[in-house]
């Protein structure tokens, strides 16, 4: 790399103060455009024709050898492959082992030096959208300064088969802003036998991906032969924010049990804008109405958290519904525990302020999610609370003032839950004592 | 360092035109990598498919910069279509680059 310093014969030198260099190098730059730059801190080299070199800034010079010289060779010398991330995610930094694997085409996040890694994330293929999720979530708590260090796996699949590896995210704590440091391990190359009755469906428009873990209480709540029953033949499958899988008057092919998406239920209203009457997340399921006899649904059932769930036949399921007690039973608690929900909705919809019931809608998604940080824009939230999106502006700008969210270009981090439990309506509490609660 | 970089294989409707465009940039000073960031954004939120970049290190061809007449880096500049712009500094205002590569904000939906 040429770093040219200027030559000898055309003071001043660097070494004679960076102000006095900074302002030698400002009168090489001609052009309106070029001068607001270079004012701005905007600019990082100038040319100079005379030494027919770049010559830098001192503030980029000093951030490229603090950053090229000792740093930069030990992160290269490591075996594994290291990136180091700015507060806004993108990847700043990168050792020889990381630039060879994003130079590499194929799945599994390669971020590239000047890429964001939150927007790779966001953007990641269907098949890799949950650990992408997750992955976003972790590295926004350790940028945000809540987690020093985490780890996640990450599995993902290209034309040599299944991989997985470990991703770990440690913060950087500067004087200003939060870096991170991730570093990738290769666990392994991987390639499972496909579990029994878990295929790809043709007509699916949302990926198979592989099952995890079980944590729909539904599900949870059922004897093991019971529970292989219900799902034999069933996929999970991946739910992406903005999908819908019902609208109103549609018959239901499928239901879906969330294991840790959230669905929201919308009531439409001629001459209005959708409205959110309930919510449902890895405590129950979409689709309990065919249960009651209906074949089709009475509400839009639209994706809002990106997640994994179990996706049955609506005959299959029926057949088990009518032949498991148990089934029978924790459906029953669970469609008891909605209906409070939305009949407290209603009300709350009706006589509380937006910023009660803004941190009302934070709390039950926070829960049903797992997690305090998740994606939302405004014109969403508005939807979600029958309001216009100004109301939303001031009430998230109302809870930010209060220190108990946080809330940038659509990414909502919960700082204080139990001031914003506080700052909410009564029927969270309600609805959470009635029973429809998500740690039951 | 000149690299070139394709853009994402993701289908979309709306750009037919390719945009050419060329950055020059210093090594991994900040604004430079703020600029590559920035201006990769901007690419895939409007327009997908339809551009073409290469990536100019002032620090490795410091000639290439001189012979195009670039004065300061991070320095942007469409080739084509006609007419040519150029954009100075770290791309951090979008509607400047957007009117400067002929794209409107309304292309985005």
């Amino acid at each position: 790399m040429n770093l040219a310093t200027p030559r000898n014969d055309r003071p001043p030198y660097p070494d004679q103060g960076e102000a006095a260099f900074k302002d030698w190098l400002r009168r090489l730059v001609t052009g309106t455009e070029e001068l607001r730059a270079f004012d701005a801190g905007e600019i990082d080299a100038v040319m100079d024709h005379a030494s027919e070199s770049a010559l830098m800034l001192p503030e980029a010079r000093s951030a490229q050898l603090g950053t090229s010289n000792i740093a930069l060779s030990a992160l290269d010398a490591l075996p594994g492959e290291v990136c180091v991330i700015d507060q806004d995610g993108t990847v700043i930094l990168a050792n020889k082992a990381w630039r060879a694997f994003v130079a590499q085409p194929g799945a599994g996040l390669r971020v590239r030096e000047g890429g964001n890694f939150l927007v790779a994330c966001r953007n990641a293929p269907e098949s890799e959208c949950a650990h992408a999720e997750g992955l976003a979530v972790s590295l926004r708590q350790v940028l945000s300064g809540a987690k020093a260090a985490l780890r996640r796996q990450y599995a993902y699949r290209d034309i040599e088969g299944s991989h997985a590896c470990t991703l770990t995210i440690a913060a950087l704590p500067g004087k200003g802003a939060v870096h991170a440091v991730v570093t990738r391990e290769r666990t392994g190359k991987r390639n499972p036998p496909i579990p029994r009755g878990l295929v790809r469906s043709g007509r699916s428009r949302m990926a198979t991906v592989a099952p995890t873990s079980i944590s729909n209480h539904l599900l949870v709540a059922l004897l093991p032969a019971q529970y292989a029953r219900l799902t034999k033949g069933a996929e999970t499958v991946a739910l992406n924010y903005g999908d819908v899988l019902y609208e109103p008057g549609e018959q239901m092919h499928h239901v879906y049990f969330p294991d840790n998406s959230l669905v929201s239920l919308l009531t439409l209203v001629e001459g209005h804008r959708a409205l959110e009457v309930g919510l449902v997340g890895r405590e129950g399921m979409i689709g309990a109405r065919l249960a009651f006899g209906a074949s089709t649904s009475s509400v839009r059932a639209l994706v809002q958290g990106t997640g994994t769930a179990l996706k049955i036949k609506s005959t299959h399921f029926l057949r088990e519904f009518h032949r498991n007690p148990n089934l029978q039973r924790v459906l029953l608690h669970f469609m008891d525990g909605l209906m409070i929900q939305v009949s407290q909705t209603a009300a709350c919809n009706r006589f509380h302020i937006v910023e009660s019931r803004l941190a009302r809608w934070l709390l039950m998604t926070a829960e049903r999610m797992a997690s305090g940080s998740f994606h939302l824009t405004q014109a969403f939230l508005a939807d979600m609370l029958g309001v216009r999106r100004v109301g939303v502006t001031t009430a998230a700008s109302a809870l930010q003032r209060r220190k108990l969210i946080r809330y940038r270009r659509g990414d909502i981090t919960i700082l204080d839950q139990h001031g914003l439990e506080a700052a909410s309506c009564s029927c969270y509490q309600y609805v959470r004592v009635m029973g429809l609660t998500t740690t039951q | 360092m000149a690299t070139k970089r394709k853009p994402k294989s993701r289908a979309r409707v709306g750009t037919t035109t390719v945009v050419t465009m060329r950055l020059y940039v210093a090594g991994r000073a900040p604004n430079s990598v703020k600029a590559i960031a920035n201006l990769e954004a901007i690419c895939s939120q409007y327009l997908q498919d339809g551009y073409k970049l290469e990536i100019v290190d002032v620090c490795e061809h410091p000639r290439r910069a001189l012979d195009d007449g670039v004065l300061v880096t991070p320095s942007l500049t469409k080739l084509s279509p006609t007419p040519g712009a150029n954009v100075i500094g770290n791309l951090s205002d979008t509607s400047s680059v957007l009117a400067a590569l002929g794209l409107s904000p309304a292309l985005s939906a």
